[in-house]
């Protein structure tokens, strides 16, 4: 039984080396964490800026915010957009001038700003309380959402270009009749995906968050990788036994992409508070592996039994439907 | 023309394939169903109190300038400012005025806010010595609506790639590539078919895309239907260009999806975080889908002072692409012999 299982797995493990899975996941790799350090820690917006026209020089003071242009022309062009707030002193009484920015609310406190910074009262400081400081925060945020996409992607086609090779070649056919459990057939494939996925977890991890940072919270990111690669290489498996070709496969893939994971970036990226989110079982993955990787306390007890219990239900899924498509083979 | 019938009906039978197209007029229909959420709100800087804490007067100030939350214990607010996923400013009462806290890993902006805020507050009462000139911007869309339906919208130009890319794999894993070149046809009428059946499902998906999401002032018909037919066109060409390079299913996929991410992701935060005005902005360019990207939110957002530009860029794009294409097309032969593996 057992050296059946190895043979599997040196099988799959062929099948994986010849499919150029490790390279492209070496790819992605490289291709996602010189994003990280080269372009998404370094993403900021800084404060409205403040432009001065004051031809007279009446505002004695000039704080690191200002920017001073020659003409009213030049201010307006400054502010044209929807961001700066300019202020012309040159007149009889002197003027706030700002495009809105589309909210009121926001053009209130841009005009409360600019007072502020003209009338030289900046230099408060607010009191801190996190842990982490921006670019730290970046790369966390940012690893997570590599990870979890990469997962979701990779758990899912990795399986399917593997399997629909095998269904090209005939092994399903072949399996019926060799004194192989299908049990251990998916298993093989389920524990080289699994342990590709958790290699791949851990070296975006430490390259990108950082060897002492990225280990302290690696056994918690490793336990919600692995969760995450066991769900989606099942789906996988199911998708691609039950899908006639690996193209039809492909176009479910693009809507799982486009349909099930945005949702989740942008309640995760930008904060929009959808009500209907709590019902996205992805956001509910996407949220524990995210505050693994700040090392916030992560769901409970109930979180990890349903997880688990959709494990065993989406593997019990795979066998049936493996069952069923090796008795239409033949 | 003839070609063109045989390749339509090719595509007649996968279905899979019309369903490319489908994809993001479902997603309009979706963001047309959901427009009745307000996401405003998510560029306004936000604040959090605690109940029973601040007077009513700052509550009311601080509303009038953010987003206000009141939480009911210190721990719930806490919690809230350090949560990575939010900008929330803690605002907290002190014996004469108000007092701020951070986490510490928010953007500039809104540490800023934070640092000065007190003291904007102190100056709340004194009479603002400037008349204020607050320029209206014509009816301004919901933000985040209008990000989500060019979001779309650029997906639904940009799919004649993803279908032009599968189809000629297909072929190349069919062996119809081979067939192909003993047919009486040249590589030149070859292109313009695929070009132009990629073309058009990108064209009309985006067109009905539109019409469901979008309302389109008749002044900005002949814009917006120059954009779709320029980013359309592109996005046919990319799916020529994937088609040629990749070898199997497998590439040509991780291509697509390399594709995805690099049209959409870099418009969508260059746009949200970077003034246009900046040289980083200008780089942007390099990719076709963002001047389709800022095209279109100025189209919605009724600011059409860079659309020529953005038109214009898409033009060189479309250009230089079809010069680079025939450039790589010319110099191979048209197809390897596909690598048995």
């Amino acid at each position: 039984m057992l050296k059946g299982f190895f043979h599997l797995l040196k099988k799959d493990f062929r099948l994986m080396v010849s499919g150029k899975f490790f390279l492209l996941a070496l790819a992605s790799l490289l291709l996602y964490s010189c994003y990280i350090n080269f372009v998404y820690v370094n993403l900021d917006q800084d404060i409205y800026p403040v432009c001065l026209y004051d031809p007279q020089s009446k505002q004695p003071l000039i704080s690191e915010y200002v920017t001073k242009v020659d003409t009213r022309e030049a201010l307006e062009t400054a502010c044209s957009d929807r961001y700066s707030i300019g202020f012309d002193l040159s007149g009889e009484s002197p003027e706030l001038y700002m495009l809105s920015s589309g909210s009121d609310v926001t053009d209130h406190y841009r005009s409360i700003w600019g007072e502020t910074v003209l009338a030289g009262n900046t230099d408060g400081q607010a009191r801190l309380i996190g842990t982490n400081n921006k670019e730290m925060k970046n790369r966390r945020e940012i690893t997570a959402e590599f990870l979890f996409f990469e997962l979701s992607a990779v758990g899912f086609l990795g399986l399917a270009s593997m399997l629909f090779k095998e269904k090209q070649m005939g092994v399903i056919r072949v399996h019926g009749i060799l004194p192989v459990s299908k049990s251990m057939f998916i298993l093989s494939k389920l524990f080289l995906l699994f342990i590709s996925d958790l290699t791949f977890a851990a070296l975006l991890t430490v390259l990108n968050v950082g060897l002492s940072h990225g280990l302290a919270v690696l056994p918690a990111v490793l336990v919600h990788a692995g969760i995450l690669s066991l769900i989606m290489a099942l789906i996988g498996f199911f998708c691609a036994v039950r899908l006639p070709n690996f193209k039809q496969f492909s176009l479910v893939y693009l809507a799982l992409a486009v349909f099930v994971t945005t949702p989740v970036f942008m309640a995760g990226q930008i904060g929009v508070a959808w009500d209907w989110i709590v019902y996205h079982p992805m956001y509910h993955l996407f949220m524990a592996m995210k505050s693994a990787y700040f090392a916030a306390p992560s769901a409970g007890t109930i979180y990890y039994l349903i997880s688990f219990g959709a494990i065993a239900l989406l593997f019990l899924l795979a066998h049936r439907t493996l069952t069923i498509e090796i008795t239409k083979e033949g | 023309m003839k070609g063109l019938k045989y390749q339509l009906k090719n595509i007649r039978r996968d279905k899979m394939c019309i369903l490319t197209f489908l994809l993001p007029i479902i997603a309009g229909i979706a963001i047309h169903l959901l427009s009745g959420v307000n996401l405003q709100t998510v560029s306004e800087a936000s604040f959090g109190i605690l109940k029973n804490d601040l007077s009513q007067e700052a509550s009311l100030w601080l509303k009038a300038n953010g987003n206000l939350t009141q939480y009911e214990t210190p721990e719930e607010l806490y919690a809230a400012i350090n949560d990575p996923s939010t900008q929330i400013i803690g605002v907290l009462k002190t014996d004469n005025g108000i007092r701020t806290l951070l986490s510490g890993d928010e953007l500039t902006l809104n540490k800023v806010i934070a640092d000065t805020l007190p003291q904007a507050y102190t100056g709340r009462t004194e009479k603002s010595p400037y008349t204020r000139t607050i320029i209206p911007v014509s009816e301004n869309a919901d933000g985040l609506t209008s990000l989500l339906i060019v979001i779309t919208l650029v997906t639904a130009m940009f799919m004649g790639a993803t279908f032009n890319a599968m189809n000629i794999i297909g072929e190349k894993e069919d062996g119809v590539a081979f067939i192909n070149r003993i047919l009486p046809m040249t590589a030149k009428s070859y292109i313009i078919q695929k070009i132009t059946l990629g073309f058009m499902g990108s064209a009309a998906s985006a067109l009905i895309t539109s019409l469901i999401c979008m309302q389109i002032k008749p002044s900005q018909l002949i814009p917006f239907l120059l954009l779709i037919i320029l980013s359309a066109y592109i996005s046919a060409l990319t799916g020529l260009f994937i088609g040629h390079l990749s070898e199997g299913l497998m590439t040509g996929i991780v291509y697509i999806k390399i594709l995805m991410i690099l049209f959409l992701a870099p418009p969508i935060l260059f746009y949200l975080t970077i003034p246009p005005q900046s040289p980083l902005f200008n780089l942007s360019y390099l990719l076709p889908s963002s001047a389709t990207f800022y095209a279109l939110m100025d189209l919605l957002n009724n600011q059409p002072d860079r659309l020529s530009l953005n038109l214009f860029i898409l033009f060189v794009h479309a250009i230089l692409w079809s010069v680079t294409y025939t450039l790589i097309k010319n110099k191979r032969p048209r197809s390897r012999p596909a690598a048995t593996s």
